[in-house]
């Protein structure tokens, strides 16, 4: 259901011209996301909309950013609000965070990471062969340098815990 | 009381189960200790010393499954050694840098977010197939 949908979402804006990515490619790490997120915290992801944004910004609270190389090059970034962040490690560790130190956006990086790596490894059944570098974490807001002519895609993704999103930006070499 | 372990971290092996929640007791402890609020000279020591108590038990328990393995001529020993030894590998990196560098706050608690993330990964996915495979045999 989902992947008819994103499928038909994404060609729509590659013939529009507004973005270059594959459907296969947000839905590696979709799924990624979504075995991540049920293995190491129980919790169900729902997608929202998807849409087209001119730069990788984010209004949210605590992101981490991972370089893609090899057949497919670019970045995604995952943002998560405070609260959540928090209640992610809360789960992991069983205990109560009271704040974003160190311990718990190493943490999120780390999530992040893994959540990268299956993601590349999905990919690869696409015949892509990609990595991912490490993880940089960026607490408070994120701004990045507008990317000119290459816009990415955002994921909207809702859990019982609170909403977060990702931001692809992908192209083949 | 702080616990980290989940049921549904087990794998239904009693002996592996039992060393499963002992590491997550230990890891328990080791972060606890890295996030009290005293102050880092204060505690540096209690972190040192829980830090060495986890990872002689990642040692131990390593070592124990793999003989567990071993006997139960487990089809994907092999992988799962190698991920064992990745794990090694990711703690002896910052134990290495440690030694050179000294304990920094900072990268202890990296260490400590770490293990975590590949302690609950590894028993959450990987040592699964262990008991998939052990009520598979018993299936058959």
């Amino acid at each position: 259901m989902w992947e008819k949908w994103i499928k038909k979402l994404v060609s729509t804006y590659v013939a529009r011209g507004t973005v270059k990515m594959k459907a296969e490619h947000i839905n590696s790490f979709y799924t990624a996301i979504q075995e991540v997120f049920k293995l190491m915290l129980d919790l169900e992801v729902e997608k929202g909309n998807l849409k087209v944004i001119e730069d990788m910004v984010s209004s949210r609270e605590a992101n981490v950013l991972l370089g893609i190389t090899g057949d497919l090059q670019g970045t995604v970034l995952f943002a998560f609000g405070g609260e959540m962040a928090l209640e992610m490690v809360k789960i992991m560790s069983g205990m109560e965070m009271k704040e974003i130190d160190n311990f718990v956006s190493s943490a999120l990086g780390e999530v992040a990471n893994i959540i990268g790596g299956n993601a590349v490894t999905n990919l690869t059944s696409h015949n892509y062969t990609c990595d991912i570098t490490p993880p940089q974490i960026f607490i408070g807001e994120y701004k990045s340098l507008s990317m000119a002519n290459k816009r990415a895609l955002q994921i909207p993704l809702k859990t019982n815990i609170g909403e977060f999103d990702i931001n692809i930006f992908l192209a083949e070499k | 009381m702080k616990v980290m372990w989940k049921d549904r971290y087990s794998i239904g092996v009693e002996l592996i189960d039992s060393q499963h929640k002992e590491l997550f007791k230990r890891l328990s402890e080791f972060i606890q200790m890295v996030q009290d609020d005293r102050k880092w000279a204060e505690k540096l020591e209690k972190v040192k010393e829980t830090l060495d108590f986890l990872q002689e038990y990642v040692v131990f328990h390593f070592d124990d499954e793999e003989s567990y393995q071993e006997e139960i001529n487990y089809p994907e020993i092999d992988l799962h050694k190698e991920a064992h030894a990745k794990f090694k590998e990711g703690i002896n990196f910052y134990v290495k840098l440690f030694e050179e560098e000294g304990f920094t706050e900072e990268k202890i608690q990296e260490l400590s977010a770490k293990l975590m993330t590949w302690l609950i990964m590894h028993v959450g996915k990987m040592d699964q197939k262990i008991g998939e495979y052990v009520r598979s045999k018993g299936d058959s």
